[in-house]
């Protein structure tokens, strides 16, 4: 996802001579061709999160088009007052996109993680939110950042994840089924759909059939989604992020105010600092988001 | 330019007094900067245009010296400016930029002025255009860390458009710059982060418009050593004057000074 969107990012500087990319001394590998083709509308500051954020602001007040690049925890939290501030506060359209979302980058330790980014996020009432499950999300959501006079916030995991979507025509603001299946729903958004479509097959062979929803817009609830989860009586958000104020959180919020009385079933990281050691996949299965866990916890809540 | 400052003053205490808002020590300490920089520096005019000079409030809990200033040049109506920080009024106690064209940035929070400053220069520069950029900050202020990422960062970009202002009037919220921290040998520092350092008095028109005016060839930075609460004898100087309400009775006091 990381190269695809940076490529998305330069085929755009192509057509749009106003567009720059400022990255926080990130990106080895992934800016190398925009850095030579676009070698002036390139600025590594260096290790300044605050002042690239700040600056990224100053430049779209004068209506340049602002990607700023980092790995996640240092787009949102380290500089959020600027996020804040400088960026949603004056109302300007800059691009923010950061990367090893969740624990992508396990086991770099808790620093590295970004798992609370969009309960900080959720807080900027005009900041789009998205988390791409896979390049053609990815895509869509640059696209849909790049064209909106609001700013944006894009978390991706890593590089590599394989092309989920069929279409790559996608309403990037809508819920997407990626897999059909009556028997509950699974909502999820970003890199924790490795571990959900595998555990909807497992839970297929035992006679469990999950309807998997991706919905990259987190910041954005459809009716569509809501319709979904009228339809079923058992109802997931699966997510790399804390239980508390992450998709699951937003999503129990919205069918509160709706009146949509269903039990929504958090399939997140506990709200802990994690000092566990281990990669992805290990801190996953310890804190009940990996594929047996996904499996052995739906299983327990249907009943067949 | 003392009648201009004496009027900016005037409508500083006369706002203070209608809002009973804190910092009108602050405001008053930056007021000649202010008037200097708006009538006899930048190139600005009504209406706003694209070649116009830039002036960042960084320091913009001193919103109340932006906002008699802007009058004093007929960008800000009596009307409006008379509604600052009343209910239903449009002008906050720190800045936002939706509320008037002049008003460049929102801020408020100490530190994010001169960053901002950054990005708007160097778009300056990408577009090729002549104007300057003008960042006041307090001594208090540039404490701050972000302030010195940008120190750091200006020279490395060639910003020899942006002229950073310290209102260094050695009185912050709670103490003094050079016993809170080692502010000292300020001008030192600047100069070794690659930024052309003029230290003057910043209540002297003269010196005042002649370290704005001329340019450099690297990015700038002017110390101007002021008085908190400078042309109210009672302010003068005083730690309380950052936060102090302007009753009546001051008002009526220091209107008397000021007439």
């Amino acid at each position: 996802m990381r190269n695809r969107v940076a490529k998305a990012i330069e085929n755009k500087a192509a057509e749009d001579e106003k567009l720059y990319l400022i990255s926080g001394d990130a990106g080895l590998g992934v800016w190398e061709g925009f850095k030579e083709t676009y070698p002036e509308r390139f600025l590594n500051p260096g290790v300044n999160e605050a002042c690239d954020v700040g600056m990224a602001s100053g430049l779209a007040l004068r209506g340049y088009k602002v990607v700023y690049y980092n790995i996640a925890p240092f787009v949102i939290m380290r500089p959020y007052e600027q996020v804040r501030n400088d960026v949603c506060y004056q109302e300007l359209p800059v691009i923010m996109v950061g990367t090893g979302s969740g624990i992508t980058y396990a086991p770099a330790g808790m620093t590295h993680y970004v798992i609370e980014d969009i309960a900080l996020a959720k807080t900027m009432p005009n900041l789009n939110i998205f988390s791409p499950c896979d390049p053609i999300e990815a895509d869509a959501a640059f696209a849909y950042a790049y064209a909106a006079d609001t700013p944006t916030y894009i978390r991706i995991p890593k590089n590599g994840e394989p092309e989920l979507h069929k279409s790559t025509n996608i309403d990037i603001t809508k819920p997407h089924v990626l897999r059909e299946g009556k028997d509950a729903l699974i909502i999820f958004h970003g890199s924790i759909v490795d571990a959900v479509l595998p555990a909807c097959d497992t839970l297929s062979e035992k006679g469990i059939e999950v309807c998997a929803v991706s919905n990259p817009m987190v910041s954005n609830i459809s009716d569509e989604l809501a319709e979904l989860i009228n339809k079923y009586d058992s109802v997931y958000v699966a997510e790399e992020h804390y239980e508390y104020g992450g998709l699951g959180t937003i999503i129990t919020d919205y069918c509160n105010e709706k009146g949509i009385f269903k039990k929504i079933n958090k399939i997140a990281l506990k709200n802990e600092y994690i000092h566990k050691v281990g990669n992805r996949d290990y801190l996953r299965e310890h804190y009940g988001i990996s594929i047996d866990k996904i499996v052995k916890f739906i299983c327990s809540k249907v009943e067949k | 330019m003392e009648q201009i400052t004496k009027d900016i003053r005037k409508n500083i205490i006369t706002i203070a007094n209608l809002a009973k808002s804190p910092h009108v020590g602050s405001a008053l300490s930056c007021a000649d900067i202010l008037a200097t920089l708006y009538h006899k520096v930048m190139n600005i005019s009504l209406p706003l245009c694209e070649d116009r000079d830039y002036f960042l409030l960084s320091k913009a809990h001193s919103a109340m010296c932006l906002y008699s200033t802007l009058n004093s040049k007929g960008f800000l109506s009596d009307e409006d400016m008379l509604g600052y920080y009343q209910n239903g009024g449009k002008l906050p106690a720190h800045t936002d930029r939706l509320t008037n064209d002049f008003i460049e940035i929102s801020a408020g929070s100490l530190g994010h002025g001169l960053p901002i400053g950054l990005g708007i220069a160097k778009s300056l520069k990408l577009d090729k255009k002549d104007s300057r950029v003008f960042v006041l900050m307090g001594d208090g202020e540039s404490q701050e860390g972000s302030v010195w990422e940008a120190a750091m960062l200006a020279p490395a970009l060639g910003l020899d458009n942006i002229t950073a202002i310290i209102d260094y009037n050695n009185l912050q919220g709670y103490g003094r710059a050079r016993e809170l921290v080692s502010y000292e040998p300020i001008k030192d520092k600047w100069e070794s982060f690659g930024w052309e350092t003029v230290c003057i008095d910043g209540h002297d028109y003269e010196q005042l418009e002649e370290a704005l005016s001329k340019k450099s060839n690297k990015p700038k930075i002017v110390i101007c050593n002021t008085t908190k609460g400078k042309g109210v004898s009672f302010m003068e100087d005083e730690l309380i004057w950052h936060y102090y309400l302007v009753t009546d009775e001051i008002k009526q006091k220091a209107m008397e000074e000021l007439s």
